[in-house]
């Protein structure tokens, strides 16, 4: 875990959260730009976890090391499936689930930097 | 399935319960079908000796959503009963388990997603059941 690269994700998953919203109140079905960014978080979230595990490998141990690992798994697959579970079927709830899955990255990243202490 | 039989093919009694706001619904079941099980794993892996009961709690919490999950999701006659039938039993697990960690903490020491009615996670645990079962009332058609 990179602090500034936590809080940068936090920042952009918060972004995303308010943008899947505020297409849901429009009543239009996330655009392109929208699935582009969505994508670009999910870089950054693996990026995260990337460099998190190489830490791990790197012989850091965190006060729960289990559930270290089970959150850096977890919060890379949460944009993936909701991105096709969105476009499945585009309609103004397509952009709530977007939101649902930003939130949930941004709450495990705040989370993991919790977590993210030494033994 | 004695409704289909007695049901006229054509005539579409039911709304899909994996449409619209639905997909919504099951997002936030898959979300928690995920945190369950995998925090359930973890204590069950790493310290299941010190709450058997906490965590086998634990475990069943995961099952249920993921039976929630799949079954909203799929939308079809059969599921629509398998999903009553967990989100009701999510509704009595979080109703008691959250009471039970309020009244006995010493059993339930913020194990569970349940625990004090999903506090953990901002008590969507607790507001989820009142949710999957109103869209299912919604869903019913007539």
């Amino acid at each position: 875990m990179i602090d500034v690269l936590a809080y940068a994700l936090i920042l952009f998953a918060g972004v995303a959260v308010i943008w899947g919203l505020v297409t849901a109140i429009a009543n239009k079905p996330p655009g392109k730009a929208q699935l582009l960014y969505a994508a670009g978080v999910e870089v950054v979230t693996v990026i995260q976890s990337i460099i998190a595990a190489a830490k791990l490998a790197g012989g850091f141990r965190p006060v729960e090391l289990a559930t270290t690992i089970g959150y850096l798994i977890g919060i890379v697959i949460l944009i993936p499936i909701a991105w096709l579970w969105a476009n499945a079927e585009r309609t103004r709830f397509s952009g709530i689930i977007l939101a649902v899955a930003a939130l949930a990255v941004l709450a495990m990243t705040l989370r993991l930097l919790v977590l993210w202490t030494p033994a | 399935m004695s409704d289909a039989q007695t049901q006229p093919e054509t005539k579409p009694v039911l709304r899909r319960t994996n449409s619209g706001a639905g997909r919504v619904l099951v997002a936030v079941y898959g979300i928690f079908a995920l945190a369950a099980t995998a925090r359930a794993s973890v204590q069950m892996l790493t310290k299941f000796h010190q709450a058997p009961l906490a965590y086998l709690l634990s475990a069943l919490a995961g099952l249920i959503y993921i039976v929630a999950t799949i079954t909203l999701a799929r939308g079809t006659r059969a599921s629509r009963r398998l999903a009553l039938v967990a989100i009701i039993i999510e509704l009595v697990g979080v109703i008691s388990i959250g009471t039970l960690s309020v009244v006995d903490p010493e059993a339930f020491p913020r194990a569970t997603v349940w625990s004090v009615y999903g506090i953990g996670y901002g008590f969507v645990p607790l507001v989820l059941p009142i949710l999957g079962l109103a869209w299912l009332w919604h869903t019913r058609g007539s």
